[in-house]
C-alpha cells in the first residue's frame, strides 16, 4: 500500500469539484467541526486530504473528509490535496481512511459501524471479526458484528443518540425489530430524560413485550396515561421519573410476579419484625431458601435481636404466601 | 411422507467413503454436490440462516453416546443422547439449537454406523443398567429418515440390546419406514405435542397435531410403545382450554396402556436465544409470558405459572389414566411436589422411576 501512496501527487483542487457526501471510504458521523475550523484558521491544513479522481473528473474523498468540510465552511474555494493514482484500489482507500482515523481519534459507535459495513464489501465476515473488530475496539464475535451492521438501517435521530452515548447500543439493536415510528418514539422517551443503559434495556424490552401481550401499539404503551403523567410531573426529579416509569412498566409486564411480591410483603407486614431484621425471598421466588438479614452494630445488639427473634411468635408462619393463587 | 427441500449436498472430505453417505447420495440423485473441508463453512448468509436446505455429510469425531447434560438446580431424567446429526429441516421458533449449535446446515454424521460397535460395547459393559437413549435431542428423529435411513439400522440394533430402549422423538408424521420395519422391541416412538395454535404459529413446517396423533395411533396399532412430550408448554391467553382440547384429541385416538411416559416441560431459554429468535422471527409472541431467570441462568416462566400449567395438565392426564409415567423435564423438587403431588427428589431417583417403567412396559 505504501508504495502506491508514494505515487500520489499533490495538486490544488477546487472544493466544488469534490463530492462532499461521506462516500464509500469516510467514516465520520455526528461530529463538531468547530475545534477543527479554529485550528485550520490558525495553522492551516497540516495534512492534505487524499482524493480519488472519478471518471467524471470529480473527486471522491479517501481521507480528510472533516478537513474538507471545515475548509468549505471557512469559505475556501480550493485546497492542496494528494491525488491517489487511478490504480489505487477501493479496499486500499478504505484501509487508508481507517488508519488515518484510528491513529488520531476515537471513533464513536456509529462510525465503527460504518467501518464494519464498508469492510463487508471486500471481506468475509469471519475476516472482519478476526482482523478488524479488535483494531477498532469491539468484542470480536458474530453476534456483535451483526449488531453493528444493523445500525445503518436505523434512522439518523437514533444513530445520533447512539453516537452521543445517550442511547445504548444494545437497545438500538433491539429497535431494529420494531417499526420506524415506534422506535423513534422509544428513542424520544429514552433521550428526553437521563436513563442508565440497563434501565433503557429493561424498559425497551418491556414496552415491546407489553404491546405484544396486550395487543396494543408501542405508542399506546408510552403515551398511555401513567407514563405521560410521570414525564409531566413537576414534583419528581429526573431519576425519580425514570424509576417511576420502570416500576410502572414492570408491574404491567410482570403482573403475577409483582402481585406475588406484594402478597409476600403483605404476609410479612403482619409480623412486625424487630427493627433492622428482614426476611428476603429467593430471587424471583425461584429457589426455595429464604434469607434472614439482621443489621447490627455490636455483638451485644445481635445477641439481643436473636433472642427477641427466638421469642417472636408468627415466624413459623413465614411461607410461600402466593401458593394456592390462580394465575391468568 | 413429507419431504423437505434440500437444495445442495456438502460432503466433507473423508465422508464420501462411508456407506451411510453413499446410501444418502443414492437417495438424492439430482441434487448438486460440493466437497468441502472439515472446517470450511459454505457461504450461508448471516446468522439468520440456519441453512436448513443444505445437507452436510460429515464424520463426527466426538462421542456418539453422551448423557444429557442436565442443568444445575433441577432434576434431570438421565437420558442418553445418541448423536446422529444436528439441526433439522423444520423451524420451530423456540428451538434451542438456534443458539446451541453455532454451525449451519443439516449435519448428518456419516460414520454413525461404524460406531455402533462402540456404542454396543458401552451398553453391554453395564448389563444391570438401563440405557434410555434418544436421537431427538439435536435433530428430529424421523424428519430426515427418508434420506438417511437411520431407522433401517438403529431399529434392529437396539431391538437386540436388552438393557436399552431407543426413543425416536418427532414432530412429523413420517412413520412409513418404521412401520415397514419388523423390529418393535425396545423401540419407543415419541411425539412432541402442542396446541394447534402453537403448532401453527411457532412450529413451522411441522405436522399438524391431528396428523401427529394419527401417526402415533398407527404406530401403536403396529405394536410400538409410545411416549409423548408436552415440551415446551407455552403460556398464553386461553392456554388452559387449548391444552385441554389437545389432551382430549390424544385421548380419543391413543390407548393409554402402552404409553411409557409423558413429559411436561415449560419453555425455557438462555438469554442468547432470545436475541436470535427476535432476529429470526420478528414480532414473535413467544416471549410474552412472565419469564424470570432460573437457578441455571435459563429464563423460565415465573414459578406459580409453571406450577399451574403442570398441575392442570397432570390432573387431566390422571383422569385419562392413572399410570402414564408423567414426569417433569428440568424442574426442581419443589415444583414437582406442588404440581404433581410427589417428587423423585433427585435425578438418580427419577432415573430409577423411568427405568422401572422400561422394565414393566417394554416387552423383552
Ligand atoms: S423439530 Fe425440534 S430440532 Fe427441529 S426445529 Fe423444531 S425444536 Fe428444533
Amino acid at each position: 500500500m505504501e508504495r502506491e501512496l508514494l505515487k500520489s501527487k499533490a495538486s490544488k483542487v477546487e472544493i466544488s469539484d469534490i463530492d462532499l457526501a461521506p462516500g464509500p471510504f469516510s467514516m465520520s458521523f455526528h461530529f463538531n467541526l468547530e475545534p477543527l475550523k479554529a485550528s485550520i484558521n490558525r495553522f492551516g491544513v497540516l495534512n492534505p486530504p487524499y482524493l480519488l479522481k472519478n471518471s467524471d473528473s470529480r473527486f471522491t474523498v479517501v481521507a480528510g473528509y472533516r478537513r474538507l468540510l471545515a475548509v468549505r465552511e471557512l469559505g475556501w474555494t480550493d485546497i492542496l490535496c494528494q491525488i491517489a493514482p487511478d490504480t489505487f484500489r477501493p479496499f486500499k482507500a478504505l484501509l487508508l481512511n481507517l488508519s488515518d482515523n484510528i491513529t488520531h481519534r476515537q471513533l464513536n459507535t456509529i462510525e465503527k459501524a460504518m467501518v464494519l459495513k464498508r469492510l463487508t464489501r471486500f471481506l468475509k465476515r469471519e475476516e472482519i471479526i478476526a482482523d478488524f473488530m479488535p483494531i477498532i475496539g469491539i468484542r470480536a464475535n458474530k453476534q456483535t458484528l451483526e449488531l453493528f451492521l444493523g445500525l445503518e438501517e436505523l434512522e439518523e435521530a437514533i444513530r445520533a443518540s447512539v453516537a452521543m452515548e445517550r442511547l445504548s447500543l444494545r437497545v438500538a439493536g433491539l429497535m431494529r425489530s420494531i417499526a420506524r415510528d415506534d422506535r423513534l418514539r422509544i428513542n424520544d422517551l429514552l433521550t428526553s430524560i437521563k436513563w442508565s443503559f440497563n434501565q433503557q434495556w429493561e424498559a425497551t424490552q418491556w414496552i415491546i413485550e407489553i404491546a405484544s401481550r396486550e395487543g396494543c401499539s408501542i405508542k399506546d404503551v408510552i403515551d398511555g396515561g401513567e407514563i405521560t403523567e410521570v414525564l409531566n410531573s413537576q414534583r419528581m426529579n429526573n431519576p425519580q421519573k425514570v424509576r417511576s416509569i420502570v416500576k410502572t412498566l414492570r408491574a404491567r409486564r410482570f403482573p403475577t410476579l409483582v402481585e406475588t411480591e406484594k402478597l409476600f410483603r403483605k404476609g410479612l407486614s403482619h409480623l412486625s419484625l424487630p427493627l433492622g431484621v428482614k426476611i428476603i425471598p429467593p430471587p424471583f421466588f425461584e429457589g426455595v431458601g429464604y434469607r434472614l438479614e439482621i443489621v447490627f452494630t455490636k455483638g451485644q445488639e445481635l445477641k439481643g435481636k436473636l433472642a427477641e427473634l427466638s421469642r417472636f411468635s408468627g415466624l413459623e408462619g413465614v411461607t410461600d404466601f402466593w401458593k394456592g393463587k390462580e394465575h391468568r | 411422507m413429507k419431504q423437505f427441500n434440500i437444495s445442495r449436498i456438502l460432503i466433507e472430505e473423508g465422508a464420501e467413503h462411508d456407506p451411510l453417505a453413499k446410501k444418502i447420495l443414492r437417495r438424492l440423485p439430482n441434487i448438486p454436490i460440493e466437497t468441502v473441508g472439515p472446517d470450511e463453512l459454505a457461504p450461508s448468509g448471516d446468522i439468520k440462516g440456519m441453512d436448513k436446505e443444505s445437507l452436510r455429510l460429515m464424520r463426527f469425531n466426538g462421542e456418539f453416546l453422551k448423557p444429557c447434560p442436565g442443568t444445575r438446580g433441577y432434576i434431570c431424567c438421565g437420558y442418553q443422547i445418541l448423536n446422529v446429526g444436528t439441526n433439522c429441516p423444520m423451524d420451530c421458533s423456540y428451538c434451542f439449537l438456534q443458539s446451541y449449535i453455532n454451525q449451519p446446515s443439516l449435519r448428518i454424521f456419516s460414520n454413525l454406523e461404524d460406531n455402533l460397535t462402540v456404542i454396543g460395547e458401552i451398553i453391554d459393559s453395564s448389563p444391570d443398567r438401563i440405557f434410555r437413549i434418544g436421537t431427538g435431542e439435536f435433530t428430529d428423529s424421523l424428519s430426515l429418515d427418508y434420506i438417511t435411513g437411520w431407522t433401517d439400522f438403529l431399529l434392529p440394533f437396539f431391538s437386540r440390546k436388552k438393557n436399552s430402549i431407543l426413543e425416536l422423538k418427532t414432530k412429523t408424521s413420517s412413520i412409513e419406514r418404521i412401520i415397514k420395519s419388523r423390529h418393535r422391541k425396545r423401540i419407543v416412538i415419541a411425539w412432541s405435542l402442542n396446541t394447534p395454535r402453537i403448532i401453527a404459529h411457532q412450529e413451522h413446517k411441522t405436522a399438524s397435531l391431528k396428523s401427529r396423533i394419527l401417526a402415533a395411533q398407527k404406530c401403536q396399532k403396529a405394536g410400538f410403545v409410545l411416549s409423548f412430550h408436552f415440551d415446551p408448554l407455552i403460556h398464553y391467553p386461553g392456554w388452559g382450554k387449548e391444552y385441554q382440547e389437545t389432551l382430549e384429541l390424544l385421548e380419543r385416538y391413543i390407548d393409554p396402556e402402552s404409553v411409557i411416559w409423558i413429559s411436561l416441560g415449560s419453555f425455557r431459554y438462555l438469554p442468547d436465544l432470545k436475541w436470535i429468535i427476535n432476529r429470526r422471527f420478528p414480532g414473535t409472541s413467544i416471549f410474552n409470558g412472565e419469564f424470570v431467570p432460573g437457578l441455571d441462568g435459563k429464563f423460565r416462566y415465573f414459578k406459580p405459572i409453571r406450577v399451574e400449567m403442570y398441575s392442570k395438565l397432570s390432573q387431566r392426564l390422571k383422569k385419562w389414566h392413572d399410570d402414564l409415567g408423567v414426569y417433569l423435564c428440568m424442574e426442581s423438587d419443589d415444583i414437582w411436589r406442588q404440581s404433581l403431588g410427589w417428587s423423585p427428589e433427585s435425578s438418580a431417583d427419577l432415573c430409577s422411576y423411568l427405568d422401572s417403567r422400561v422394565r414393566n412396559l417394554v416387552p423383552d
